[in-house]
């Protein structure tokens, strides 16, 4: 590889003047003339057979062009892995999310008005607010069938853990919580369904699968897939929560019934109730390790808070079978994972898909050994992290290139800790200026898989077009893979400009339209870099190939198909899980104080592995954005559900970071091994900066207070409680 | 519906603008005039995305009343530099990497513009203490501090 000339630059970002100056459309600013307007009809009630649903008085009301209920929608059925959901309810709701009926009216106010006309006579059923209580024999029925409202289990076993934790110097024993997240992503849902010139259905919304909307759409409406189009403008933010179906199939089936435009915007409060949650996740640990530290045996038992439907439950319980050890290599793991129905938000994607909630415990596993033992939990860290030939509790060897040791070491260094004679590692104690506030450090090291792995045949089409003459004037770059805020269009565009050698200018991206070109996969799972990356480096050096042979334009591409890996085996887990990981780990000063219970976070050392960065600039912005995001969800963001009712459904109830939480004072520290599969050597970052700190937090807060909480939120409540009971 | 009469100045355009009574200033510049810069996030003043300045204030515009602009003066980020041109928040949101998914950017960039013009040198802390009612999800909002302390520099350089 010759010199980079624009890979590895932090050149600016193709979409930012658009966006800086407000012409950015998104997909709540697309309108037409003569657009209708939409309002969903949501249960608003947990769980409930209907008994009826009357429509008359709204079809009356003014400005109503139409209502669809279940009886208009050919096939009712939703779901991105399983068709669990109706897509308008008829007999049953399952929580207060689930939609019943579209109002399409001339006005947003005649929509919203007529929608509170529909009677909709509902039969309450027993409402399960807690995955514990409905895996209870016994238990009312989320789905009927859904025995036990077992929605998934997962089974790992890797040598033999009950034998190791008998023979174990120490066990451990904890048992954690970590809750549900909003994602919070600044733009409610919206979106324009329409017929376009060529007579397909066509919406314009923000998602994070072009081609998986499409695929629902198609199969709800019961019309060819070529009969469908989707298209994504500028997306407000993502991190999961649009993967699943929002209001995408309700525009296109009234599109399509009405033959005009339609429009939506949903409210903040529709957006919080309606779309899926990071799992609420019950953790049971028991790890084994000999007096020296080295951990010997784990076993998890892992319950999953699905909520109504399936979503995406399934794959992050899977996740769970590597991730649930953390970033170690431990000899005998024993998994057993349920994800369980009720009657709440259903659970699905949040940026690091069951790592952030398996890591926590995992992390915190390790402190805890480390206590009893009276070493110290970096030394426990270095000892039985994963390194090059690790073996996972999947029974696979890791992907070759880890870098988590040096990281450790990085990160410890930065923070402060220094290596001791006897080989074991100081954190440096720090106080407080102020009586009644406490200082803390803490520590935490993580892994994320990059693509779906398990199984999953992934790849990712790209499609590249040269203009010119004798020199290349300039280059199209056609790609699918959604640019959710994340910059993968300026990033693909810096690959096609490396593998071309143009200036980065003379690239035109056309992207996130089913029409013209095929399926890029989701902006999931960190994936793009890397999966896309690869589609357009390939699409690029095939282009160039056609171009040497005179051809005008010269075009190249395809489908770019990564690595396989293999599904668990139902009863051991061993597979073959990931074709590559990102590694992380971070430290955080905290100061609590005594008397509010309110922790400042002072000071945060992240240090990462980007391989190969693309845009350096990207990279530290998504890290940064990951870890405020985890900052959110370790102290201030409170999702509170009760009785299957959503009681949080506002940005001044549920409460996410802002300037004044945020501490000015974030050191990236970079690593850079390259990723043997990724373009240029690059990693997928999108997901590993939120994965560690939560951990790091509350490892903090002991080192501060001497009180280990073992469940999050740690807002200001919980903190005195926790101080209160320590003084009992 | 109760229509009221709106004669405002946006953007230096005089318009006037027959609306429902009931609508705030926010959907006024986004259905009325098109004006979709300022985004809605919440509806009630919690996000700070729909940020615009009204006769020189930064206010929500979600919460002020489409009527309560009668013959006032607004500035919507479409009006913040001339056509072709960035402001200089503007555009050193571009070149620190404060844009992600870009929907807080309007807003913040408003409120920053609005800062700047009654503090020209702000400290570090007082650019967070300003942009603390503007909700980011995407950035962790270093960069966003990073630009407008650029902004503030070369400004203030002339």
């Amino acid at each position: 590889m010759g010199e980079l000339r624009t890979v590895t630059q932090a050149v600016l970002r193709k979409d930012a003047w658009a966006k800086v100056t407000g012409q950015a459309k998104y997909a709540s600013d697309v309108a037409v003339a003569d657009m209708l307007h939409m309002k969903l009809l949501f249960a608003g009630r947990p769980h409930a057979y209907i008994r009826s649903i009357d429509t008359m008085a709204a079809n009356n009301a003014a400005g109503v062009a139409a209502i669809f209920t279940a009886d208009d929608v050919p096939v009712n059925r939703r779901g991105l892995i399983t068709p669990d959901q109706q897509v308008f309810c008829d007999k049953k709701v399952r929580f207060v999310g689930d939609q019943v009926c579209a109002v399409v009216a001339d006005t947003r106010e005649q929509a919203a008005a007529a929608a509170e006309l529909v009677k909709v006579v509902y039969e309450d059923q027993p409402v399960l607010d807690d995955p514990l209580k409905a895996m209870v024999e016994g238990a009312a029925l989320v789905h009927n069938d859904k025995p036990g409202n077992l929605c998934h289990t997962v089974r790992l076993r890797r040598g033999d853990a009950d034998a190791a934790l008998a023979q174990a110097d120490l066990v451990v024993e904890r048992e954690y919580f970590t809750p549900m997240q909003e994602h919070a992503y600044l733009e409610p849902e919206a979106g324009l369904g329409y017929i376009d010139e060529q007579g397909r259905v066509a919406v314009r919304t923000s998602g994070q699968c072009t081609h998986d909307d499409l695929r629902q759409i198609a199969k709800a409406l019961d019309i060819p897939k070529d009969a469908v189009r989707v298209i994504y403008g500028a997306i407000g933010g993502a991190f999961g929560g649009r993967e699943d179906i929002s209001v995408q199939i309700a525009l296109a089936l009234a599109a399509w019934k009405l033959r005009r435009a339609v429009k939506i915007t949903w409210s903040r409060e529709e957006s919080i109730v309606g779309h899926g949650k990071r799992h609420a996740i019950i953790a049971r640990h028991k790890w084994g390790a000999r007096r020296d530290g080295t951990l010997l045996a784990a076993k998890v038992e892992v319950i999953s808070d699905a909520g109504a439907y399936n979503y995406t439950s399934g794959d992050v319980l899977t996740n769970f079978l590597y991730s649930a050890i953390g970033a170690y290599e431990i000899p005998n793991v024993s998994v057993d994972g349920y994800a369980v129905h009720t009657n709440n938000v259903p659970g699905g994607a949040f940026r690091g898909f069951g790592s952030p909630q398996a890591t926590f415990a995992a992390e915190l596993q390790v402190e805890h050994i480390a206590e009893e033992l009276g070493l110290d939990s970096i030394t426990i860290r270095l000892r039985n992290c994963v390194r090059d030939g690790a073996i996972l509790a999947t029974q696979s060897e890791i992907p070759a290139g880890v870098s988590l040791r040096e990281l450790i070491e990085a990160c410890a260094r930065e923070i402060g800790a220094s290596r001791q004679q006897g080989n074991g590692w100081e954190m440096p104690t720090v106080e407080a200026n102020e009586p009644h506030k406490r200082r803390g450090i803490g520590i935490a090291a993580a892994m994320k898989n990059t693509g779906f792995g398990w199984g999953f045949p992934e790849g990712s089409e790209a499609r590249v077009a040269l203009h010119g003459g004798a020199e290349i004037d300039w280059a199209e770059v056609h790609t699918a893979a959604p640019d959710v805020g994340q910059g993968a269009h300026s990033v693909l565009a810096q690959i096609a400009a490396e593998v071309l050698n143009i200036p980065l200018d003379r690239v035109r991206m056309v992207t996130s339209d089913t029409a013209d070109i095929g399926d890029s996969g989701p902006a999931s799972a960190s994936r793009l870099t890397m999966f896309a990356g690869n589609a357009v480096k390939q699409a690029a050096e095939q282009a160039l190939h056609q171009w040497s042979l005179e051809e005008r334009p010269a075009v190249g591409g395809g489908r770019w198909n990564a690595p396989a890996t293999t599904k668990p085996d139902p009863e051991t887990g061993a597979c073959v899980n990931s074709i590559s990981y990102a590694y992380g780990t971070q430290a955080v000063e905290v100061e609590v104080d005594l008397e509010t219970g309110e922790i400042e976070i002072l000071n945060v050392v992240a240090a990462h592995d980007a391989g190969r960065a693309i845009n350096p600039q990207q990279v530290i912005g998504q890290l940064q954005g990951g870890m405020i995001q985890a900052q959110g969800w370790a102290l201030s963001e409170n999702m509170v559900s009760e009785g299957g009712y959503v009681k949080t459904d506002r940005l001044s109830t549920y409460l996410i970071p802002t300037t004044l939480d945020v501490t000015p004072n974030i050191k990236c520290v970079f690593v850079h091994q390259s990723d043997p599969v990724g373009p240029f050597g690059a990693r997928g970052v999108g997901e590993i900066g939120v994965v560690p700190l939560a951990p790091a937090i509350v490892s903090a807060v002991h080192d501060a207070v001497g009180v280990w909480f073992d469940r999050i939120p740690l807002n200001p409540e919980r903190v005195i409680a926790g101080l209160r009971d320590a003084c009992n | 519906m109760n229509a009221i009469s709106v004669d405002l100045m946006v953007n230096g355009q005089q318009y006037c603008v027959e609306t429902a009574a009931h609508k705030t200033l926010l959907y006024l510049l986004r259905d009325d005039l098109g004006l979709t810069g300022a985004k809605d996030g919440c509806s009630e003043g919690e996000c700070g995305a729909c940020t615009i300045m009204l006769d020189g204030q930064p206010v929500n515009a979600c919460l002020v009343l489409a009527g309560q602009a009668i013959g006032r003066e607004v500035l919507t980020i479409e009006g913040l530099a001339g056509d072709d041109q960035l402001h200089p928040v503007q555009r050193h949101f571009v070149e620190a990497g404060a844009v992600q998914c870009g929907f807080c950017g309007p807003g913040l960039i408003m409120l920053s513009v609005a800062l700047l013009e009654c503090a020209p040198e702000p400290t570090e802390s007082e650019i967070r203490q300003a942009l603390g009612g503007n909700l980011c999800r995407c950035t962790g909002y270093a960069k966003i501090v990073e630009a407008v302390q650029l902004a503030a520099e070369e400004m203030n350089r002339g």
